[in-house]
């Protein structure tokens, strides 16, 4: 495989300073909640993983558009190595939410329209992995998973409206919240600070991921190539 | 909660929240990692394989000694 390029190795340093500053910025910058205590902190990754999530689901049906267009090979790896990252920082979203729910709510999950619609989403994006295994013809794979991640994308947009739209309990940090939210809190100078700090931070933290990821995708693909070339000998 | 004057003790729920993000985030690396150590074992092992199957194209009595 070919060396790492050095534009790859600057990115990977500059994302391992800004996750470093943003563990400073979450655990000693920002103050402690004043009602919830430390477990507030939990938020401001927990907000940064939903982001990813979401811009990576995205990128997905926007290279799926490409690639339907084009029909170019790369634009397929780059919607299949989005959707991995995606499904993994969801998880991380539901997972961190649901950590911080159980002194605040009171329960490690409820049936809210957020959860829901959170969980329905990963499920989706699980699925376009899972499916894409099952298809041996690299084209029909690729069609289909283009197609697919451009309409699992509408789960993103209901996933971000249905605190908004429906009545809950999860509170709305960005906006007004539901009267029934339960968790809701006024941020401070510093909060907000920490908060787009850490957003940025995973916005590098995904980057990094993702051109590892499709140099992975490449790197796979050729070995295949190679595989199929000494078969037919 | 909305009744006490000293915030709530949850240091603990955010110890637990930052193990599980920081895991689930090492986690997925060490897979990328294993991932390009296996593909660069595959790599060794076609380029040995291919070595092996370059005389037998060039000799083809070299395949059925």
């Amino acid at each position: 495989m070919e060396p790492v390029p050095r534009s790859l190795k600057i990115l990977t340093g500059i994302t391992i300073v800004l996750f470093l500053t943003a563990l400073y910025m979450v655990f000693i910058y920002a103050p402690r909640e004043a009602i919830m205590g430390d477990v507030q902190r939990v938020f401001y990754f927990h907000v940064a993983a939903g982001w990813v999530g979401a811009l990576a689901f995205l990128v997905t049906a926007i290279a799926g558009g490409v690639y339907l267009a084009k029909r170019e090979p790369k634009w397929d790896r780059l919607a299949e190595s989005s959707v991995e990252i995606g499904v993994v920082f969801t998880i991380i979203n539901i997972s961190s939410g649901s950590i911080w729910a159980r002194p605040i709510w009171n329960t490690w999950w409820t049936w809210d329209p957020r959860l829901v619609t959170a969980t329905i989403m990963l499920l989706l994006y699980f699925a376009y992995l899972m499916l894409r295994q099952g298809i041996e013809d690299p084209d029909r794979r690729a069609r289909f998973g283009s197609v697919y991640g451009i309409a699992a994308f509408i789960s993103v947009p209901v996933t971000f409206l249905s605190i908004r739209l429906f009545r809950t309990i999860h509170p709305v940090v960005i906006g007004s919240s539901d009267p029934a939210a339960e968790g809701a809190f006024d941020m401070t100078a510093r909060m907000v600070q920490a908060l787009m700090f850490s957003v940025l931070t995973f916005t590098f933290v995904y980057a990094t991921l993702l051109r590892y990821r499709i140099r992975l995708g490449r790197g796979t693909e050729e070995v295949e190539k190679r595989k199929m070339e000494l078969i037919s000998l | 909660m909305l009744l006490q004057d000293a915030p709530a003790e949850t240091f603990n729920y955010m110890a637990f929240g930052y193990s599980v993000i920081l895991s689930i985030m090492g986690l997925y690396v060490l897979s990328l990692i294993s991932r390009f150590r296996n593909l660069e074992r595959d790599k060794e092992l076609l380029d040995e394989l291919s070595a092996k199957a370059e005389p037998s194209i060039e000799n083809p009595s070299d395949a059925t000694r």
